[in-house]
């Protein structure tokens, strides 16, 4: 089929092209979409025409790209709305103060922080440094354009196995072990350059990201409230100053590549989709910035992220009630001969939008200039909610904007499928001992040392990172539940940053699942000492056209809005990542959460390393025989359906119970229990802290001794009690606490009437410390 | 003179990016401390009232970073910048004895100078040293420990104790000070007798030990080393990062104390507010 004659050239010294919806029919309308790139649908493409007939005209190329970006599942949620709608959205609290490019929430009396996290995948699964630099710059904007300093990132990744056999990978999968070493780099080179501690995150492997790896990128900022700003113009007069990097033919079409399958041809095809970072334009952009933001010269900003330059004026302008005319031609290019529509729509790194009063103008531009940021006024604020653009003088856009940001809302078809229903339960032989299996689990890729990862990241730049995510013993260390930021010079209020994600749990039981990633969440939290206060998410799943990944998708939803409901934590932004399948199939569903809790004093925060022989060890919460996701069944090969519930009320009483523990200096140190369960939460506080323990778990609930020692169950911390002062730790009726054992010794001895582990803590640590560099070198 | 009296010049460019923690650093000491880009002190691209002369502060410091991107030597980018326009406004404020501190970026920067070591002259044509990439050949962040060598010229540690271990934790891929490899021992006895080699990387109980106590590699263990009269002071770990107890990377172990990194800033203004 040829659509060769409803392309109409213009016939102008440069590339403009009406294209002739009318007299298309359904097939040439679809391979229309196909050829512009923009993924529409038939019945999108058919709003567009009959919208255009009712103007008496047909679109040029550069409205048909515009809508294109404006529609896509990556700008306008439009599969995912309607359940955040039903589930998530509507938890709130008086301290959310704003929900823009990044949710915004009040920290102190004087000062509000704010946080965002959101996928960058397969521009990372294409060209894994590039990729995951771009998406730390990406998400470093969307923070600073509400008036905040960024201050920390984030970065939750998910792999195949590093040492998956290169003979089975499909044409055109990269190996995760040149994924992940390229990712690390990545962020590594971005965000150190620019200046910010990465101090949270986390690093995932299953065989089902082998065709689609996830790099998450989170960040967290602060300001003071007077300093925030909202993603809008103030009004008709305002000069639009586009600021940062120049454009260019990179990143054209990332929207709609991230909102589409992986496949062999995507290396090829969609390399130019990923952009090119720069992290030392970037890093001036901040200064010159938050300085002109300070002095008052700008009324709204926002990032050029997805869709480029093609959302941001179209957003900006409307979101103050206005619209805008812009003149393409001005637009700074890094290289000659860009038409319009490729101008329009590039997603070319490290520019923001600035909205300026015209009597501001030149004091906005002397401080870019001095930063050497090129920084050009592009456009006008106008009364119509209406673009227009010129382009050499020619109008080759005028759009109201009502259309063009009215994406479609589908509420597509979902369910569970029979197969998943049909899964069979099995169960380990019980043994007398389990000191192999915790080694082994130790080393597994999963629980082992992140440090090869960790210490390739400045976590201390800013120099205010207090609590650090490697906690122990100088020459010790393992991993932290939260890294806590001291963010304002004058006061000792701490904001504690977490990850939480369980991939295995929300596959197998996508409500629980979802659940459990808001306790882990939450215990993560509460073990350094903060009150959990807010979270934004990054929900990855696979094709939503596709009713049981959409199920998923729902359940898991539905999950995590219950708890935070519950615990009234809002979720002020978030992200949602569709299509993350390859010829392999879906992903593991993968929600990821970043969230925030306030610390009071930070002089009060604790570790996870044990501190003093002789202190006593104890166990909040309660261990059910809840194995399903667990990683010993993973380890020794069983299955189960069982994934660990939420007791809502009892994780309430949990967090209250360990946080006065906490603030009475009672708890010295803490440890959530989550992968690996007691016995691994165990071993990691040893091997943090150097010294052994004396273990016995008698007290617990009458379980076999593996579902003691393994089980999942939420809701549950171990804590260390400094002597003299075990009793200050609360008591409450709606969550168990028991005492283990004490501090000491060289070994883990753990017992139950028997002995049932007994391993030296150096025979752990080196368990625990040897397998990413055995794996990655 | 008094400390509220001392004007820091916390000099940057872009992609500095430790200008924040340095500038406080002097802040809460009291002094006045002021970051200033390099191009108002070179007067480009700035308005009269944003000028600024190096002569009027008397403490220059250069913070860490990734000066200009560090895409060729590290710091050789604001090195060659500075050197273009200021050479003569920088040999004249060390020639008055005024304090120099390059941390991390910074030190590189003065190495690239030729204001480090600076073993004939305050300023040498070429660089008589590098900092390499580390031996790890990557990034590294990570608690370092420093003993104090220096025998009291260096006047950013007379607060500190002889031999004393200090807390300072280093982050950098190139790191690893060298020299000319065929006079290397003979560089370094110089310096030893000139008395400016200041902190070396030590293990826990002080030995002189390799990785990772040692992150990058660096001949002889040194960390940080200052010019013969000990005014022009080099280190790549971070003293801004521990100037109070709670960024200590294991400070809920021992939480009373001030931060290991504060006496670093202390004994540079003892020197400036004695001096005049």
């Amino acid at each position: 089929m040829s659509t060769e004659r409803l392309y109409i050239p213009r016939g102008l010294p440069f590339e403009l092209t009406d294209i002739n919806l009318a007299d298309a029919n359904d097939d040439e309308l679809k391979e229309l979409s196909k050829e512009s790139g923009t993924a529409l649908s038939l019945d999108e493409m058919k709003r567009i025409r009959d919208f255009f007939s009712s103007k008496g005209r047909n679109p040029t190329d550069v409205e048909l790209q515009s809508i294109g970006q404006a529609w896509s599942e990556h700008c306008c949620y439009k599969s995912s709305k309607v359940f955040l709608k039903e589930y998530i959205f509507g938890i709130t609290s008086r301290q959310v103060i704003d929900r823009g490019d990044a949710g915004v929430m009040e920290f102190d009396r004087d000062h509000a922080y704010a946080l965002r996290i959101e996928s960058h995948n397969h521009p990372s699964a294409v060209e894994p440094y590039g990729g995951a630099a771009t998406g730390i710059g990406g998400i470093i904007r969307d923070v600073l354009c509400m008036g905040a300093q960024p201050i920390a990132l984030v970065d939750p990744l998910f792999f195949g196995p590093p040492d998956y056999p290169a003979a089975k990978l499909a044409p055109g999968i990269k190996h995760p072990k040149y994924l992940l070493g390229g990712i690390v780099a990545g962020i590594r080179d971005y965000g150190n350059r620019v200046g910010l501690p990465t101090v949270s995150g986390g690093v995932w492997f299953d065989e089902s990201y082998v065709g689609n790896c996830l790099v998450n990128v989170g960040c967290v900022g602060i300001a003071e409230k007077r300093s925030i700003k909202r993603n809008a113009v103030k009004g008709p007069g305002d000069i639009l100053i586009l600021v940062g990097g120049r454009t260019g033919r990179d990143g054209i079409h990332g929207v709609t590549f991230a909102s589409a399958v992986l496949t062999k041809e995507s290396e090829t095809e969609s390399r130019g989709a990923v952009q090119l970072g720069d992290p030392i334009m970037k890093e001036p952009v901040i200064h010159a910035l938050l300085e002109t933001n300070e002095r008052g010269l700008i009324n709204g900003m926002k990032d050029l992220g997805g869709g480029g330059l093609s959302c941001v004026v179209g957003e900006i302008a409307l979101s103050g009630g206005c619209g805008a005319e812009v003149d393409l031609s001005k637009v700074p290019l890094k290289e000659e001969g860009l038409a319009p529509w490729e101008i329009w729509v590039s997603e070319s790194q490290e520019r923001m939008m600035l909205s300026v009063s015209p009597r501001n103008v030149d004091e906005v531009l002397h401080v870019f200039r001095l930063w050497d940021v090129p920084a050009t006024p592009v456009g006008e604020v106008i009364k119509e909610k209406i673009v227009r653009l010129r382009f050499q003088g020619e109008k080759v856009f005028d759009l109201e904007l009502e259309f063009l940001t009215a994406g479609p809302m589908y509420c597509r078809p979902c369910g569970i499928t029979k197969a998943r229903a049909r899964m069979k339960e099995s169960t380990p032989k019980v043994k007398n001992r389990y000191d192999k299996e915790l080694l082994r689990l130790l080393s597994s890729p999963n629980i082992c040392s992140k440090e090869w990862v960790v210490r390739q990241y400045d976590h201390e730049v800013r120099g205010n990172t207090v609590i650090k995510p490697l906690q122990g013993k100088l020459g010790h260390s393992s991993h932290g539940d939260a890294a806590v930021i001291k963010p304002v010079e004058e006061s000792f209020r701490g904001l504690a940053i977490a990850t939480a994600s369980n991939p295995f749990a929300v596959n197998l039981d996508p409500y629980r699942g979802g659940k459990t990633c808001m306790d882990e969440m939450c215990r993560n939290l509460t073990s350094v000492g903060a009150r959990p206060h807010s979270f934004t998410n990054c929900l990855n799943f696979g094709d939503p056209e596709r009713p049981d990944r959409l199920w998923l998708f729902k359940e898991a939803v539905r999950g995590m809005g219950e708890v935070a409901a519950a615990l009234k934590i809002p979720t002020p932004s978030g992200n949602v990542s569709f299509y993350n399948e390859s010829q392999a199939g879906s992903v593991l569903p993968t929600p990821t959460l970043l969230g925030c809790g306030i610390v009071r004093d930070i002089r009060k925060c604790v570790t996870s390393d044990l501190k003093r022989e002789g202190n006593t060890i104890a166990f909040i919460g309660s261990t059910g025989p809840e194995m399903g996701a667990s990683e010993y069944y993973r380890l020794v090969r069983k299955r189960s359906l069982r994934v660990p519930d939420v007791d809502i009320p009892a994780l309430r009483a949990g967090m209250d119970v360990v946080l006065k523990g906490i603030e009475r200096s009672a708890i010295v140190s803490c440890h959530d229990v989550s992968d690996g369960g007691l016995a691994v939460a165990l071993a990691e506080m040893c091997i943090g802290g150097d010294v052994g323990a004396e273990i016995d778990i008698s007290r617990m609930e009458r379980l076999r001794s593996d579902v003691r020692l393994f089980s999942e169950s939420n809701t549950r911390w171990v804590v260390e009690l400094k002597k003299g002062k075990e009793k200050l730790l609360p008591k409450d009726r709606k969550v168990r606490s028991v005492r283990l054992g004490t501090v000491g010794g060289t070994a883990l001895r753990i017992s139950a009437n028997k002995r049932l582990i007994d391993a030296e803590v150096d025979k752990l640590s080196a368990a625990f410390n040897g397998t990413l560099w055995r794996l990655l070198g | 003179m008094k400390a509220s009296h001392v004007k820091v010049c916390v000099l940057r460019i872009e992609g500095t990016n430790c200008e924040e923690e340095s500038y406080l650093a002097f802040k809460r000491l009291g002094t006045k401390p002021e970051k200033v880009h390099l191009k108002q002190l070179t007067g480009t691209d700035v308005t009269p009232e944003e000028k600024r002369s190096l002569a009027d502060y008397q403490i220059l410091v250069l913070p860490g970073g990734f000066s200009a991107g560090d895409y060729v030597r590290a710091g050789a980018i604001f090195a060659a910048r500075m050197k273009s326009r200021l050479a003569k406004d920088l040999v004249e404020f060390v020639r008055a004895g005024k304090p120099v501190l390059g941390i991390c970026n910074g030190f590189q920067i003065l190495v690239e100078t030729g204001l480090l070591p600076a073993m004939s002259g305050e300023m040498t044509e070429i660089p008589e040293a590098v900092l390499g990439t580390n031996d790890s050949a990557r990034f590294e962040c990570r608690p370092t420990l420093l003993r104090k060598v220096n025998r009291g010229s260096c006047v950013f540690t007379s607060r500190i104790p002889p031999e004393k271990i200090s807390l300072i934790p280093s982050a950098h891929a190139e790191g690893k000070l060298m020299f000319p490899l065929d006079r290397s021992k003979q560089i370094v006895k110089e310096l030893e007798d000139n008395d400016q080699i200041v902190f070396k990387y030590v293990d826990p109980e002080g030995n002189l030990s390799g990785y990772p106590w040692c992150p990058n590699g660096s001949t002889d263990n040194i960390a940080g080393i200052c010019n013969r009269e000990g005014n022009v002071f080099g280190l790549m770990p971070h003293p801004e990062r521990v100037f109070f107890r709670f960024t200590h990377p294991d400070w809920t172990r021992s939480p009373d104390g001030p931060g290991d990194g504060r006496a670093v800033f202390e004994s540079v203004l003892d020197y400036v507010t004695r001096k005049e």
